[in-house]
This record gives structure tokens, sequence and C-alpha cells, in this order.
């Protein structure tokens, strides 16, 4: 019963079982703490945030099986998101798929630039994205005319995709952009799950000096991974747009942490090789529910709010390394009775042939 | 009697040269390997022999002389080319991805099994390639926690599943227990028996002499004799591998027993070891003999304070001491080599002065809390020269060094520590002859200045030869201790395998 148990599931599904639950006792707690907490308002602001965060966070899920980071994807979903902006500004007339491919192919450029410089210029990349993340939001400086977008000034489809209402549920309605969110989480999952690709992710994360020897293309499979990342960020810049119209410089400022938190929480390592992407989603909706509740929630002051959330992502982690670990070893410990089992079967197979 | 040299070769070495700055690493080596042989490549470390698979796998690339592969030239540019070609390569540490499980680690490299991974068939096709190499692995089990036999046989089992012709094992049995380099015995057999090319790389002779159908001989980088088996002797080996060199294979061990250093009773690690109970001498060595998986290690480990015991009393001097972590352990004068020097014993990228002088680091600062280097490079220096350890500097990264002259740096690093009690775990694992003959006359000078050493080591004719006493060890039960009068390889070995085998040994 045990072992059938421990063959098809996994410490790390564990993870994913008590974060659903931190976010369910989270949602009751605020519920009887805030007057109109279930309310439909709530829900679309969670939801349309969670969404934002959670498409970067995959493609930055990507990033951190193979062992590296990107910092980049804030400023890239700031770039995105003002540059589409701009141009919907400029010419009205633009087509909306134009504007996606748009935001798309300006993540998949600074995506590739950040591969490039890390698979095969080997700079490592928590520094090379860190010069990105800087150089990509000081691109958006440079830009010319007023440094603002105005909601007002676009056309009237982006506000509409905005405020669309795809199908509810109850009084509840899912807007594009969170379906957006989960239609690209599907495909991602499969992506982990089910190609060859996503297995080589977690293979190069694991144990790099193997995958060089072994004859795994890393430095195609890490560009890879970037430029996905680059693309997911863009989309991601699209869909920010689209939610908040009014955009300034600095849009999606700090935006790579709350990812990378979200990830983290979720249980994607930061040594590589582990982590889902239920996980990242699960991270990324508990650390949205948390903030927006914490703001509404007047015992504390908004300055305090990040404080708190920093303290729950060291707890998270922490509580992880310590309980993750305990069982990844109980569960190991299977792999070495099975050894003293087989010694135990040639010692009785010898005793046999005595007799 | 058809010779293997009958049939076309399948792969030919032809005069390759490499060249590392001042160090002429192979100088006009060739090769001929035939399919359905086991080839045996012998060599002091520095003879060339990485630096041979590291171009046959495509990891470096020669300076002269080429490959042909069916007598057609290849350019093996990267590992990936050198699988197409079917040259893959098993190491002595196994490369596995700890994070996935045995069936993924086998198929990862794949690029024909479709657009889709299709788990079912994957899991099948893993069961059938163990199934016919005989070996029981459930297939979801993670790489993680395996142990080392098992990830060599998932290393094997996926150079089969890509239809490998060369297969070039390095060292494969360092790490094995006897029962476990029968297994690969048998193994290897059988791909050859398959028409495979084994090129089968070992410094133990015994094993060349059971498994090798061939037998290659390099030395300081250059082929110096290829020989059936029925030609070689072990005299003919050792005078073609130290050339001119006369070397004495084992120092014995002359230090004279002095007072009692420590104690160790009832000692005890639930699910471990249990009641471990033995004395350490001054001047003396006691060997711990066992098998793999005798958790020889594991008491090690705990009189370090790395894997604490949960109960029992270590008595150092007169006193019972708790140990709980290793800064305790070296303050109270035990200090610990281990096993695994690449992972855990060094840092490769770190100079030998640094990682000399890493344990010891408090000892080295000024008065306002700085490193003095200068005083860092005099002991690097005066290790350097003690033990002498081969490298033009001591900056040098030690990951740049031969596994002989890393094994001194780390023992340098814990003598450095001024231990009273040295515990050295496999300290000749996977180094040449003659670096094993100076470690061991290292550990003979160590006991004759006062050392208590105690010698983990799997070396049956090293732990025979070196200890005053062995303790012998099985499944974490202590067998019992033989003074070295008593022991006999017989003797050692039926504690070690348990009361079955005497019975066996009876009949």
């Amino acid at each position: 019963m045990m072992e059938q148990l421990k063959r098809y599931f996994r410490p790390e599904q564990l993870r994913e079982l008590s974060l659903v639950f931190l976010i369910v006792l989270i949602f009751l707690f605020f519920g009887s703490q805030i007057q109109g907490y279930f309310s439909p308002r709530i829900f679309n602001r969670v939801t349309s945030d969670v969404a934002i965060i959670a498409v970067v966070a995959i493609g930055e899920t990507l990033v951190l099986l193979t062992r590296n980071y990107d910092l980049s994807v804030g400023s890239i979903v700031g770039i995105t998101a003002f540059t589409v902006g701009k141009q919907l500004t400029n010419y009205p007339d633009m087509i909306p798929i134009v504007a996606l491919l748009l935001a798309i192919g300006l993540g998949v450029a600074m995506g590739l630039l950040n591969g490039l410089v890390i698979a095969y210029g080997r700079v490592p990349s928590l520094v090379a994205t860190l010069g990105t993340m800087a150089i990509y939001r000081s691109a958006l400086v440079a830009y010319p005319g007023n440094k603002i977008v105005v909601t007002n000034d676009l056309p009237e489809w982006v506000l509409e995709l905005g405020r669309m209402q795809l199908f509810t549920i109850g009084e509840f309605n899912i807007r594009p952009v969170v379906a957006g969110g989960l239609v690209m989480f599907i495909i991602f999952q499969l992506v982990i799950a089910y190609l060859p690709y996503g297995r080589r992710l977690y293979a190069i994360g694991s144990n790099p000096e193997a995958a060089r020897i072994g004859g795994l293309p890393s430095s195609q499979i890490v560009l890879v991974a970037y430029i996905i990342c680059g693309a997911m960020a863009g989309l991601a810049g699209f869909m920010f747009m689209v939610r908040y119209g009014d955009l300034t410089v600095t849009g999606a400022l700090g935006m790579e942490m709350q990812v990378i938190a979200a990830a983290v929480v979720g249980g994607v390592s930061t040594n590589g090789g582990s982590g889902t992407m239920i996980g990242a989603l699960l991270g990324a909706l508990m650390i949205n529910l948390l903030q927006q509740s914490l703001l509404r929630w007047l015992v504390i002051s908004d300055f305090w709010v990040n404080a708190l959330l920093g303290l729950l992502i060291l707890i998270a982690v922490t509580i992880d390394a310590v309980i993750i670990n305990r069982l990844r070893d109980i569960w190991t410990q299977r792999g070495l009775e099975i050894k003293s089992v087989e010694e135990k079967k040639v010692v009785k197979e010898r005793e046999s042939h005595v007799a | 009697m058809p010779s293997i040299e009958d049939k076309a070769p399948v792969l030919q070495i032809r005069h390759i040269s490499k060249r590392f700055d001042t160090t002429q690493a192979l100088d006009d080596v060739s090769l001929d390997l035939f399919p359905g042989e086991i080839h045996a490549l012998m060599g002091e470390n520095g003879a060339g022999k990485s630096t041979l698979i590291k171009i046959m796998t495509g990891v470096y690339h020669p300076d002269e002389g080429e490959m042909l592969l069916d007598g057609e030239p290849i350019h093996v540019g990267n590992s990936v080319e050198a699988q197409a070609y079917g040259i893959a390569a098993i190491y002595q540490e196994p490369m596995v991805y700890p994070d996935l499980n045995v069936a993924e680690n086998i198929f990862i490299t794949h690029r024909t099994h479709g657009l889709l991974v299709n788990w079912r068939k994957m899991y099948k096709d893993a069961e059938s390639i163990l199934a016919k190499l005989d070996v029981k692995l459930d297939v979801r089990m993670p790489a993680r926690g395996l142990t080392l036999a098992a990830q060599q046989t998932i290393e094997i089992a996926k150079a089969i599943s890509l239809n490998v012709r060369v297969l070039i094992m390095d060292e494969p049995t360092a790490s094995l227990s006897a029962h476990e380099v029968e297994q690969l015995f048998e193994l290897t057999r059988s791909l050859r028996d398959q028409g495979v090319s084994v090129l089968f790389i070992s410094h133990r002779m015994e094993e060349v002499f059971e498994i090798a159908d061939r037998v290659t001989i390099f030395r300081d980088g250059r082929w110096i004799s290829t020989l059936p088996r029925k030609e070689f002797t072990r005299e003919r080996a050792i005078h073609d591998m130290v050339g001119r060199k006369i070397e004495e294979f084992f120092a014995k061990s002359a230090g004279e027993r002095g007072e009692l250093l420590m104690s160790v009773r009832g000692l005890n690690k639930e699910n471990v070891f249990a009641d471990i109970n033995f004395d350490v001498y001054r001047g003396e060595v006691l060997g711990f003999a066992g098998l793999v998986g005798s958790r020889r290690t594991d008491v090690g480990l705990a009189l370090f304070g790395v894997e604490p015991a949960d109960s029992g009393e270590i008595i150092l001097g007169k006193r019972a001491e708790k140990i709980r972590s290793p800064e305790e352990a070296l303050g109270k004068g035990i200090a610990y080599m281990t096993e695994d020097r690449r992972q855990i014993g060094l840092t490769m990228t770190m100079s030998l002065t640094s990682n000399i002088s890493l344990p010891m680091l408090r000892q080295y600062l000024s008065r306002f809390g700085l490193v003095q280097t200068q005083r860092e490079e005099a002991t690097a220096e005066q290790y350097r020269e003690r033990l002498s350890i081969r490298t033009p500097s001591i900056q040098q990264p030690v990951g740049m060094l031969s596994g002989g002259n890393q094994q001194k740096v780390m023992l340098s690093k814990w003598l450095n520590t001024r231990p009273k009690i040295l515990i050295l775990d496999e300290p000749t694992r996977g180094i040449d002859v003659g670096a094993k003959a100076e470690v061991h006359h290292i550990i003979n000078d160590l006991t004759a200045q006062g050392l208590g050493i105690i010698l983990i080591s799997s070396d049956m004719p090293e732990i025979m030869a070196m200890s005053d006493r062995i303790m012998v060890m099985r499944e974490g039960r202590q067998m019992g201790i033989f003074t070295r009068e008593e022991a006999t390889q017989e003797i050692i070995l039926t504690a070690a395998m348990g009361q079955n085998e005497s019975v066996e040994e009876a009949a």
C-alpha cells in the first residue's frame, strides 16, 4: 500500500496540495475579516493580476528549471506594454493581432539576447539578466515624446478587451486576460510533461555537468528557454496594457521579484531540476491573493504588507526545505531497501545451491 | 583459432597527439578497437587515458591524427556527435539526472522518440532493456538515492538504447562492491558477445586479468604495448606502466602502538549501524573492512559529527565526549578525509592554497580579521614539499591536478588541522599505482609521528597490508576485529559477507 503510494505520489505533490489548502485558508480567513470579500470585484482583480503574473511565471519556471534566472522579465513586461500602448496611440487602426504579435515579438527579441549571452556567451544568468533588466528598462526612457500612455487614447477594442466577459459562472465572469493565462498554463503544463524538450529542461538543471558530457544540446535548450520566457513576458506585457491602460515607463517595475517569489513558493527549485507549472500557478495565486487581501484588511498598514509578504515567502521556503527534503529521504530510502533485498536474494540462492 | 584481429576494426585511432600548454598529454597514439572485444587500457594517472577518452567522445579535439570508424575518417565535434557515431562513455561517478526517474534517464538523449513523450511506451521500453540486462530496477524510481551500481546500470542501459558500438568504461568498478563488480562484468561480457567493442579502463590488475581480451598500456602520453591477455603478465604490466621506475606496491605500517587515543562503546544510529565498539591507539592503523553498504563510512561520519550517532560513547583520553558537528570533532583532534573528493572533498575551482587553509582559516587571520595570504601560502608550500604534490604552482586550481595529487591536497587540508585521529575514507580510490604507493608511505610517516589512523578501504590487499588491526563490518553490524596476524583474505571476506558464506565455504 505504502509502496504503491510512494510509486505514484511524489513529495512535490504534497506541497501543491498544501498550497491549495493554504489558499483556501487565506480565502476563508479574509472572508471573515473583510466585508464583501467574496464579491465579483475582488475576484476579477485577483484573477486578472494572477493571470499576468502567472504567464510571466510560466516562462520564468522554464528558465529556473535549467538552473538559471531571468531577472529581466519585469522590464520586458514594462517595455512591451508601453511600446505597444504607444504604437496603438499613434496608429489606432492597427489590427489587434498585429499588436499582440508585436508584443510577443519584442519579448522574443529580448529573450533571444538574454539567451545568447547566457547559453553561448557563458555569462552567469544572474549577472547577465541583471544587466539586461537595466538596459531594457532604460530603453524606455530613451523613447521619444512624452513618457505616458493614457487609457483614453487607446483604441476602443483595447478597452473592450479589458472589460469583456468571455463567460460567466454565477456572478463571476472570466475575462479574456484570465482565459489567456489559463490557456498558456495548460499548454506549458503539457509541454513539460509530454515534450522531450520539457524533460531535457529538468535534466539540465538536475545535473548540468552530466548534460554537457552526456550529449544533450544544453546551450540550445537554455537558449530556447530564454526565448520562450521572453515571449511569455511579451504576452504578459500585452495583457498588462489591456488590464491597466494608463502606462508609464515604470510599469511592472519589480515584477521579476513577484514572479520568482511565486515560482519559489510554488516549489520550483532555484537549484534547477524540480518544480511544476501547477506549482508556479498556485504560488502566483497565493502571493497575489495575500497581497490584495492585506491591502484591503485595515488591521495592518500598507507599509507592512510587503514585509509580511516577504516573511511569508521565507517561512514557506524554509518549511519546504525542511519537510520536502525529509520526505525525499524517506522516498529514496526505498531504493536502498530494494538493493539489500536483492542482495539477500543472492545469498538465499547461494544457500539453496549449497543445500 | 580465429583471433579478434581477423575482423575489421570498428574504430581506429591514428597517430593522435594532443598538447595542453606545456604538457604533451598524448603523443602519436594509435589503437585499433575490434567489434566483440573487451580492450583494457592501463597506465598511471597522467598516462593520457582520460585525454584519449575525451578525444573519442568529442570533448577535446586532437591537434594531430584522426579517427576512422569502419575505415572512414570521422570528425567528432562534441558528445552529441560521438553518440551519433555509436561512441559512448560511462564514468566512475555515473552521470545521471537525480530529479528524473530511471526511464527518463535512459531515454533523455533520444531524438527519435516521437513528438510527444509516450510515457507508457517509455516505461515499457525501459523495462525491457533492463530485463535484457537482467537487472531489477523500478523504472519509475527517481535516480536520486539509487546506489552507484544502479546508476551505472542506468548509464549502460542508456548506451544500449542508443545502439552503442564502442563503449568506454572509465574505472567503472572503482566504487562498487565485489558482488556488484561481478554483475557489471557479466553485463560487460554480454555486451561484448553482442558485438560491442568495450574499452575498459581500470587500475585493478585482477579485474583486467579477469575480463580483458587484449590489454594496452600507455605511459606519459605514449602508447607502450598492446598484448593479448594470454601473453600478458603482472610483471610485464608493471614494467610497462612505470617504465624503469621500481615501485613498491605496499608500504608496511611500521608504527608502534602507543597510548589509547579513543574508545568507542556501543555506538548506535537507528537504521544505519548498531553496537559498534573499538579502540584507536597512537601510531596504529585501524582498518575498516566491509563490502559496499556495510556502513563503514557512516561510522566515520558519526565520529566526525557530520551525521552524529543516536547513542553510545566516544571516549577521548579519559572523558566521554559528545561530537555533534565537524567543528567539535576538529576541536577534539578528529579529522575525516572523504571518499568523494569531487563533490564534497575539495573546491575544484579554488587554488591549492585556499583548499588547504579552508578548515583552519581562523588561524590565518590578522589582528584585523583579514586573511594573511602569505602565511596560507607558506603552509601550502610546506605541504607541497612534504607530500610531494606535483603542481606547477600552489595557486593552481585543484581541479586541474591529477587524481593522486588532488588526494594529496585533501590530505594536506586535514593534516593541517593537526588531528590526533585521522579517518581516511578510500584514500587511494581511483588513483594510479605510483600515487597509491605514495599515499601508503604518507600513512606510514603519519603513524610514525604518533597519529592514530582509521583506514576505510574496499581494496582488500591495501587494507590487509596497511592495517595493524582490522574491524570488519556488514550491513551496519560489527563482525569482529582481527589483528594483522589473524587476518587472512578468507577470514575478512567471510566476516564481511556474513555467516551464510562460511557455510558455503565449508560445503
